[in-house]
């Protein structure tokens, strides 16, 4: 026998190790090859590159294959229109809060600018997460801090006072520990669900310690802006009161959204400093209303601007607004309370668990709404007119000491009158008609907005209305001093209808829109504090800064309960939401505030609830039976001829075309294409409905650099773009965040962006854009405020609709979102929102109303459930009143959603969901294999769920047929697959490691062989 | 037997997947992987890898033989299948844990995930590393 040692195996391990890294590499390369299917798009997206692709062989001429036209002819114009854009919101958004006459700087001041606070330097642009800025470099239109914008506009900046910042930033940097490393953010950041706010700026002593004579340049430098911040940010949260604010730190904080003792410090000791010739003036950096009556009360403070979050070009507005090169003509878009705790919302905001939670079925927390209508000004303007007459036991309650700047306030470099001449009413039209003079009093040019306000008729106990409502609102042109203009605003009647849920209807339910008898004064003001005592001093009331005189008044001598009874779409409007109402589930539970006793009736905080079984067998989001459904057999599959290119444009869903079309698609495209719909709707082969991307916002369309998808080839494309064009890396998640939007009261604002994104749309060739948050500021906790408008439902709508219709007009699909009540991101997931079917109709819903009645062609809905039922399962809101009432025929995607369960796939296309936010392979396998009864066979015995399919994707297809997604498609337009480079390389690997495996492996044999021998 | 480096590279490889395979079950029973279940491929790869590596040593301490060498290849083998599965299974929970769904508890829930994944990839790597090298000394022939 031969005589081994270890040594004497020679080769023998090596080759065997060998083998065995090469049979790893193989099944690596074989088990990620279903990997890559499964996740194949989401790869494309990140690595560029395209799996299938759209061939159209008969091109015919452009013209026809392209419907919509950029207005630019360059990249470079339409950046460059894109930074124009973002300045002007930022011009008109920015809000002048108080001005002792310090602004507008003179020339000579903006040369002596001492930026204090690390805010200045390191300023929140955009969202924390969601909407977050994307900063462009090396393009025509790079963007730009404060420093920058200052510097770029020649102002002079106080040169000690960036090192001294910069050399504090381990005091204000936060990090945030995650898997794959520490994120760190220089600027404030908002809490997590579940933490607190720490205030970072840095304390006096700090600043002595980095550099003991860091205020000697303060008196060269003697105009001080002071910046304070407060972060926006998705997936987070604000909590009211001290409970909200790290309490380790003890600097005197009583809200998250009020000052620390360390930025009171900081005030005052630029205060202290800008001696007799100097300013302080206060940027306002947040998007969330802050408690700043201290800061108005300083009279060392000059002047206060509320900025919001300006993005990658707004500083450049702030700093025109800072020299008077720009007037600054924003209004508030929120209430800004003393303490912002006391509000009736707030007494229910917060994370409410359930006693008896199930994680497994997304059951967490409730909220009940128990303010009723009663939120943002509609609460402290209504209680104000109650106590002002006497009524409604408003108790011992004194505005000044509850707000600080009323909604709609903004100051102006020049002073305007506005006069309401006249007011019409037109309920066979449903219009409102104002005409408004508005004239110019001061002494430069500028802008005013018109707010046009309506208080209802209120009946002591009778259904619940506001003391002062906005109707409509516009923004003036630029007035020279001394200038007047008259101007007509024609007002959606439905927006002064009030929902009661006990009146009779056209069906003879309950539940009507209805306008009850009595007078119904119009008025502008300059603020809704200002409407409100208008109407008061025309009842009669003494109040202070009222004038009846801009009143106007209109009669209602019975109660209408037709007018309104249908929606535009010719359908009877009854009671949807009873069950968002928690009394339906659990009698006796809430009461509901009410203006005919604000005592008696102030909310109380709903915790401490139990779900009963009726209610967990709806919460297990398990609610329609799958084969239950009943109906005529549905056509799949049919050979008609017909591609969605030959729909273009077409408009009219009776088209027969349109059923023939879609009797080509198959059950499995159906159940496939609904199940994953996310980051964009994939191609369809059968109708050959090519792949539309989606795209997350508001903030601008920026999942994507312009460039990505980028049509780089085909010379018929307009908007062909260069391979080395230096903007392809241009991503347009740049502009103001949506409440400076919201505080520009301009719609054409509003609209010009919808334009600007439709163009980039085209350029960048992304369809879909989530792009319009139109969710209300219920509080100004909801840290996801920065992506909404407004505390306002008319506000909200107004500039939603005029941001979609801009889109639409280049084929850019906008979608509203998130349909609806996605008020809070604690327990977004699973939350259940209560609430009662008035406030739901005339709050939140009303944004979107009229939105979807204009001709939204998408909308993205929400995480949290409608009363108990998961929002996408939800018959009242999706099916009746979106899809029936509003006659909304756009397709619809879930929000990111990922566990099956929630994502509740078969009552969400039951009720007109279009798809699902997941992803996975083209295949029926695997999406059967993410919803366990998502199978043909199951779907197969429902003809209900084979028609609700055919609908939703019907509806999908309709929509991209009238988008931009359809440019460059023929009648000829066939789908090919693309083998990608990372196709050739798993193959290549597979191959390569199988044969080496098998090589190795002899080898191994062999060694072993040769020695025996 | 007189053990070889390979011996004890191929405990650490087996401890390794007993912990992966430990954390992905619990994993499974968090609050938000929950409705998930337990996917088979990941357990079964993974149990089967343990057996065989204590198989293996146990085999190999016989003395040499062409295909108990060989049981050294499978587990690594078996281990990567489970780790990328383990991954398929994850992936788009960690993406929303990790952007939309970013909070406290379920970033603890997905630490589980994370460490069975790792688990089984240190695993396969000691694995393969450990199939260089013999896990017993050999024997002198008399």
């Amino acid at each position: 026998m031969s005589k081994s040692t270890k040594s004497g195996r020679g080769a023998q391990p090596v080759w065997r190790g060998l083998t065995t890294v090469c049979a790893v590499i193989l099944a690596a390369a074989l088990s990620a090859q279903p990997l890559v299917n499964t996740f194949r798009t989401d790869i494309d997206k990140f690595l560029g590159t395209q799996s299938t692709q759209i061939v159209t062989d008969d091109a015919g001429d452009a013209e026809n294959l392209y419907t919509y036209t950029s207005d630019y002819s360059s990249t470079k114009e339409l950046v460059t229109a894109i930074a124009d854009l973002g300045e002007r919101v930022s011009e008109e958004g920015t809000v002048l809060l108080k001005n002792n006459g310090a602004l507008p700087l003179t020339a000579d001041e903006t040369k002596k600018v001492s930026l204090l606070g690390f805010s200045s330097y390191y300023p929140v642009r955009g969202g924390i997460m969601g909407s977050s800025l994307t900063e462009n470099v090396g393009t025509d239109a790079d963007t730009v801090d404060l420093v920058q914008a200052l510097t770029a506009r020649g102002f002079g900046l106080n040169p000690d006072l960036q090192p001294l910042y910069q050399s504090l930033e381990a005091v204000f940097t936060t990090e945030v520990q995650s898997w794959g490393g520490t994120i760190t953010y220089k600027t404030i950041t908002a809490p997590s669900v579940g933490g607190v706010f720490s205030s970072k700026e840095p304390s006096q002593a700090q600043m002595d310690g980095a550099n003991a004579n860091w205020k000697s340049g303060l008196s060269d430098y003697n105009v001080m802006v002071v910046t304070l911040a407060r972060a926006g940010s998705e997936n987070g949260t604000y909590m009211p009161g001290t409970a909200g604010v790290d309490p380790s730190q003890n600097l005197n904080q009583r809200d998250p959204l009020g000052l620390s003792d360390d930025e009171r410090d900081l005030i005052q000791a630029a205060v202290d400093a800008k001696g007799s010739n100097g300013k302080v003036i206060v940027l306002i950096n947040s998007s969330s209303a802050m408690e700043l009556q201290e800061v108005q009360d300083n009279e060392g403070v000059d002047a206060i601007l509320q900025i919001g979050l300006p993005g990658g070009y707004g500083f450049y507005g702030v700093a025109d607004i800072l020299s008077g090169a720009a007037n600054p003509s924003g209004h508030l878009s929120d209430t800004y309370a003393v303490t912002i705790a006391d509000s009736p919302a707030a007494q229910n905001f917060g994370n409410f668990e359930w006693t008896n939670p199930d994680p497994s079925i997304t059951v967490n927390s409730e909220i009940v709404q128990a303010e009723g209508i009663y939120i943002g000004y509609k609460y402290y303007e209504t209680r104000y007119a109650d106590v002002v007459l006497g009524q409604g036991n408003a108790g011992n309650w004194n505005y000044a000491d509850e707000v600080t700047y009323p909604f709609g306030y903004g100051l102006s470099y020049t002073t305007f009158e506005q006069k309401l001449n006249s007011v019409q009413v037109d309920l066979t039209a449903k219009t409102v008609t104002a005409n408004v003079t508005v004239k110019n009093t001061g002494s430069v040019a500028g802008k005013d907005a018109i707010q046009l306000y309506v208080s209802l008729p209120y009946i002591q106990g009778g259904v619940e209305k506001a003391a002062i409502q906005l109707l409509d609102f516009a923004k003036t042109d630029e007035l020279q001093p001394g200038e007047s203009k008259d101007y007509t605003l024609v007002a959606d009647a439905q927006n002064m209808t009030s929902w009661d849920s006990d009146a009779n209807n056209a069906v003879g339910t309950k539940g009507n829109f209805i306008l009850d008898p009595g007078t119904y004064y119009f008025t502008v003001g300059a603020d809704a504090h200002e409407a409100v005592n208008n109407v008061l001093a025309a009842q009669g009331a003494t109040v202070d800064g009222g004038s009846a005189d801009n009143t106007q008044t209109w009669e209602l001598a019975q109660r209408d309960e037709t007018t309104f009874a249908r929606s535009k779409a010719g359908v009877a409007v009854e009671n949807q939401l009873a069950d968002m109402d928690v009394n339906y589930w659990l009698p006796g539970t809430a009461s509901y505030l009410s203006r005919s006793d604000w005592e008696g009736t102030w909310p109380k905080t709903y915790s401490g609830l139990t779900a009963t079984a009726d209610m967990l067998a709806i919460m297990d989001n398990d609610i329609y039976e799958l084969g239950s459904g009943t109906g005529d057999p549905v056509t799949f599959g049919a050979a008609n001829g017909l591609t969605l290119a030959d729909l273009k444009g077409v408009t009219d869903l009776e088209d027969p075309r349109w059923s023939q079309l879609m009797d080509q698609i198959t059950l499995e495209e159906c159940m496939i294409r609904t199940g994953f719909g996310g980051t964009s709707t994939k191609a369809i082969e059968s109708i050959m409905s090519p792949e539309a991307i989606q795209n997350d916002g508001p903030n601008g369309i920026y999942s994507y650099p312009l460039g990505q998808y980028a049509n780089k080839t085909d010379d018929k494309d307009p908007c062909k773009v260069d391979a080395n064009d230096p903007n392809l890396g241009f991503t347009f998640g740049t502009m103001p965040n949506a409440t400076v939007i919201g505080q520009t009261f301009s719609k054409e604002l509003a609209r010009a962006f919808g334009e600007t994104a439709g163009n980039y749309s085209l350029w960048a060739n992304l369809t879909i854009y989530w792009g319009c948050g139109v969710n209300l500021h219920r509080v100004p906790y909801n840290s996801r405020n920065h992506e909404y408008y407004a505390e306002d439902s008319v506000l909200s709508a107004g500039l939603g609709n005029e941001f979609v219709q801009g889109g639409l007009k280049y084929g850019c699909l906008i979608a509203p979102k998130h349909l609806a009540f996605n008020d809070t991101e604690i327990n977004r997931s699973g939350v259940a929102t209560f609430m009662t079917e008035q406030q739901a109709r005339e709050n939140e819903l009303r944004c979107f109303q009229s939105i979807v009645e204009n001709g939204a062609l998408a909308l993205m809905t929400a995480y949290n459930r409608v009363g108990i039922t998961q929002d996408n399962a939800h018959t009242g809101l999706m099916m009746n009143i979106l899809r029936k009432e509003w006659g909304f025929k756009g397709l619809i995607s879930e929000d990111f959603i990922m566990d099956a369960n929630y994502t509740v796939l078969k009552e969400a296309v039951m009720n007109g969901v279009t798809m699902s936010c997941n992803t996975g392979d083209n295949s029926i396998a695997a999406v059967s294999e993410k919803y366990s009864y998502w199978t043909v066979e199951n779907v197969g015995k429902d003809p209900a769920m084979q028609a609700a399919l055919k609908q939703a994707m019907t509806w999908q297809n309709y929509a991209l047929a009238n988008s931009n997604a359809l440019d460059g498609l023929s009648s000829s337009s066939h789908l090919v697959s693309v083998r990608t480079w990372y196709d050739n390389a798993i193959t290549g690997l597979q191959i390569g490691s199988g044969v080496l495996t098998v090589l190795c492996a002899v080898a191994y044999v062999m060694s072993g062989k040769r020695k025996e021998n | 037997m007189k053990k070889s480096a390979g011996f004890f590279m191929t405990i650490l490889s087996a401890i390794a997947a007993v912990v992966g395979v430990v954390a992905y079950i619990m994993n499974t029973r968090t609050n938000y992987f929950i409705n998930l279940g337990v996917n088979t491929v990941v357990v079964v790869c993974a149990v089967a890898a343990i057996v065989i590596q204590v198989v293996y040593l146990i085999a190999s301490g016989k003395g040499h033989n062409l295909f108990v060498d060989l049981l050294a290849v499978l587990p690594p083998v078996l281990l990567i299948v489970a780790a990328i599965t383990l991954v398929s299974t994850r992936i788009n929970g960690i993406a929303a844990i990790m952007t939309f769904e970013n909070n406290a508890q379920n970033m603890a829930d997905l630490t589980s995930a994370i460490v069975g994944i790792a688990g089984c990839v240190v695993a396969a790597l000691i694995g393969v590393i450990a199939s260089f090298f013999d896990a017993a000394k050999a024997k002198e022939a008399k």
